[in-house]
């Protein structure tokens, strides 16, 4: 009943797993990068999840301080900002690799490119 | 003062890096890398006289008394690799000084130099964090210099080798982040310590979860630091990359990698609480599978670079065997491993990339001879072979006799067998170099002795490294005495 | 593109509008939410839609690359100093909530001059990694 229950965990699994899929088993370098995107993605859900409690507010202070019990938890939103900025660094180097790739190779097919000889 | 200066490390590399920049002038950017990379030797050094003088310490970024400032943790082991990874890494800055215009565009080079002080950066702040999301920031960008210190040669070989590297270690990285995130949710921590904490009280309650945390861990940092199956990256990276950037990702950005791994392992969970699980049988297995497979691999290669790159998975796997020993005396060899690898592996890659250099070709058969022509390289190269194979008082026979005492302490006699199995595998491909480099009669004809010999300053780097690994070696008691008390 | 008359009238008055907006975002980090990143990424935003309407040179001649990697560098080490300042006096930077009084720059501790940093450091990387793409990476 847990997997009912806990469906943004469950959620986030399933993306994980979708992904991570699509990273290991395609064969096309841009499938391979967006399935690093999902992953990410899945993780993000995962963990803001963690940090939400149900009935409380943002941890944005407007008129008055409604002490700690009134908000939920700040820090999985604030780490996975900085996941954010990672995953999309990342993904801006891999599309630039994938770009260079192509200009040399002519193909953006993993195992094409592997069966070919580099000089 | 001290406890400040960890966080001085990590800013003035920084820092450095940002201002290259600013003057884009190649002699200014090689200088100012030179010169951080001295400043941080000479702190990492106080901290290690501070930390054997006084003992280990935190320094809390942030809020200093709350739970959710970043915690750093400086003890022994951390002070080691910080002298070390600075030691190095400034040789390596040093050496590619000289000759890093063979191989990087000229109009590239300040870039270059912005990227290994970033390395640099992050590998440091790995080893000095006690927090798991920051550790996994600095990794990601560890990940993301390293791959540009690859690609900067552009040529076709650099770009396939840098994609590969690229993808398996996104696998690993989100491996990680979702390891934390499992963590995190089972703890509510962040802080290693204040999670050994949580967990060493329920773990009992939740033995799935910890297996799938720890089966996480192992591989999302395997993949990073080429345990067996998952090393399929690592050959093309280190055989093509410009030959500083070889010695730097072999010498110690592999390694900074197992080290999280021992620090998630004993500090995060503990000793009792892996050792109750499958996990450090599957390490150990792999390990060992790495020490056999690696040398194999080694023996068919015929370039030379890549021969050092497999002997790389090799030695990573005698650091896994040791973590997966599960005894603190395992554990204290395998960072001594660390220690003794990164120096004489990062002074073979400098030779090698020296002796390919003026032979003017990457294949073992080409470098019958070099002995006559190039004799000071091809001693030094003989040095470090010789402690990678172990031969006595040089470092690699010193944590091959501890691993093989761990071993019969914990009563696994069959062990020590996969220990001797893989020496005589090193012996079978080390040899061979430099046997027929010394004694090669094949093509010597219109070779003058010392024809090709590269001037004594270009040598220094490298004889700096192997004095230094052989002083490893000679005060290898004190060393492992040194490391043990971590745990 | 280039020569589509509407799309040029209508950007001469959305870029500044964008421009503001990502200006009172930055500026407003430590007392509403937002902040460095968002509005950086927002800014930059306004820099990618002239150089889509009005052409690479158009960008180029307002602000040229060396000088947008210049600016980026010093904002960066900026950045370090006022970091490596806060954490070498043990974290001061973050004040405890009640916060930050419009118009007050450092009513927030060193969250607003950080935030403007940041916004800078973002709008300059985001739109340089835009125009490596749209040059075919170089």
């Amino acid at each position: 009943m847990g997997i009912v229950t806990n469906y943004f965990e469950t959620c986030s699994i399933i993306l994980f797993g979708v992904g991570f899929a699509t990273l290991m088993f395609h064969r096309n370098l841009i499938k391979k990068i967006i399935g690093m995107n999902i992953m990410d993605t899945a993780v993000f859900l995962f963990f803001i999840a963690k940090g939400y409690i149900s009935g409380k507010e943002a941890p944005i202070i407007t008129n008055s301080y409604k002490g700690i019990e009134g908000y939920v938890n700040p820090v999985p939103t604030a780490l996975m900002l900085t996941g954010i900025v990672v995953a999309v660094s990342t993904t801006a180097f891999a599309l630039a690799l994938t770009i260079k790739l192509h200009e040399k190779y002519g193909t953006i097919d993993l195992d094409e490119i592997i069966r070919m000889k580099g000089d | 003062m001290y406890k400040y200066f960890p966080l001085i490390n990590v800013f003035v590399l920084m820092i450095t890096a940002f201002t290259i920049p600013i003057v884009r002038k190649k002699k200014i950017a090689r200088e100012l890398s030179i010169f951080s990379n001295a400043v941080i030797l000479i702190l990492s050094i106080f901290i290690l006289v501070n930390v054997i003088s006084i003992g280990d310490f935190h320094y809390k970024a942030g809020y200093p008394n709350t739970f959710f400032g970043i915690d750093w943790y400086i003890g022994s082991i951390e002070s080691v690799l910080s002298v070390l990874f600075a030691f190095v890494s400034l040789l390596i800055v040093i050496y590619s000084y000289k000759s890093i215009e063979h191989e990087v565009p000229n109009e590239k080079i300040d870039f270059y130099y912005i990227l290994l002080n970033l390395l640099l950066a992050s590998l440091l702040g790995i080893i000095y964090t006690n927090d798991l999301f920051n550790s996994y920031v600095f990794i990601e960008v560890s990940t993301l210099a390293s791959c540009g210190i690859i690609v900067i040669k552009d040529k076709k070989a650099n770009i396939k080798a840098t994609i590969k590297y690229l993808i398996m270690s996104t696998v690993g990285s989100g491996l990680i982040l979702m390891a934390i995130a499992y963590i995190y949710s089972l703890t509510g921590h962040l802080n290693m310590s204040l999670i050994h904490e949580v967990i060493i009280k329920n773990y009992t309650q939740y033995p799935n979860s910890v297996l799938i945390i720890l089966v996480l861990f192992t591989v999302g940092l395997g993949v990073k630091s080429a345990m067996f199956p998952l090393h399929g990256w690592l050959p093309d990276a280190h055989s093509s990359a410009p030959t500083p950037s070889s010695a730097l990702l072999s010498g110690l950005v592999i390694k900074v990698y197992a080290f999280t791994l021992i620090k998630i392992l004993y500090r995060v969970f503990s000793f009792s609480i892996v050792n109750e699980t499958i996990i450090l049988n599957v390490i150990i297995l792999l390990g060992s599978c790495g020490m056999i497979f690696g040398s194999i691999m080694a023996i068919t290669q015929k370039e030379l670079k890549r021969m050092v790159a497999y002997s790389s998975i090799a030695q990573m796997g005698y650091v896994f065997f040791g973590i997966g020993l599960g005894t603190p005396a395992g554990v204290a060899t395998a960072v001594f491993h660390i220690v003794g690898h990164a120096v004489t592996k990062s002074a073979l890659f400098l030779c090698s990339g020296l002796m390919i250099e003026k032979v003017g070709s990457k294949k073992i058969s080409d470098l019958k001879g070099i002995g006559k022509e190039m004799p000071l390289a091809l001693v030094l190269f003989t040095l470090g072979a010789f402690s990678m194979i172990g031969i006595p008082i040089l470092p690699g026979f010193i944590s091959k006799w501890y691993l093989s005492l761990a071993c019969i302490e914990i009563n696994r006699l069959s062990l020590v067998i996969i220990i001797l199995t893989s020496s005589i595998l090193n012996v079978i491909y080390y040899f061979p170099i430099i046997i027929n480099g010394f004694f090669g009669h094949e093509n010597l004809e219109g070779k003058v002795y010392k024809s090709k010999s590269v001037s004594i300053d270009r040598m220094l780097p490298i004889i700096f490294l192997m004095t230094a690994m052989v002083l490893v070696g000679g005060f290898s008691k004190n060393i492992l005495n040194f490391i043990s008390t971590a745990f | 593109m280039k020569n589509d008359i509407v799309l040029r009238e209508v950007c001469k008055f959305m870029i500044p509008a964008i421009q503001l907006y990502a200006v009172y975002i930055i500026l407003h980090g430590h007392i509403s939410p937002g902040g460095g990143f968002a509005g950086g990424t927002i800014l930059s935003c306004s820099f990618i839609i002239a150089h889509l309407v009005f052409g690479r040179d158009y960008v180029k001649s307002k602000f040229n690359f060396n000088l947008l990697i210049k600016i980026m560098s010093i904002c960066l080490i900026i950045y370090g100093i006022i970091k490596m300042y806060s954490f070498l006096t043990s974290g001061t930077h973050l004040p405890h909530p009640p916060i930050g009084v419009p118009g007050n720059i450092l009513s927030g501790g060193f969250i607003l001059p950080l935030n403007i940093l940041v916004g800078i450091i973002v709008a300059c990387v985001m739109y340089i990694v835009f125009d490596l793409f749209m040059e075919g990476g170089k």
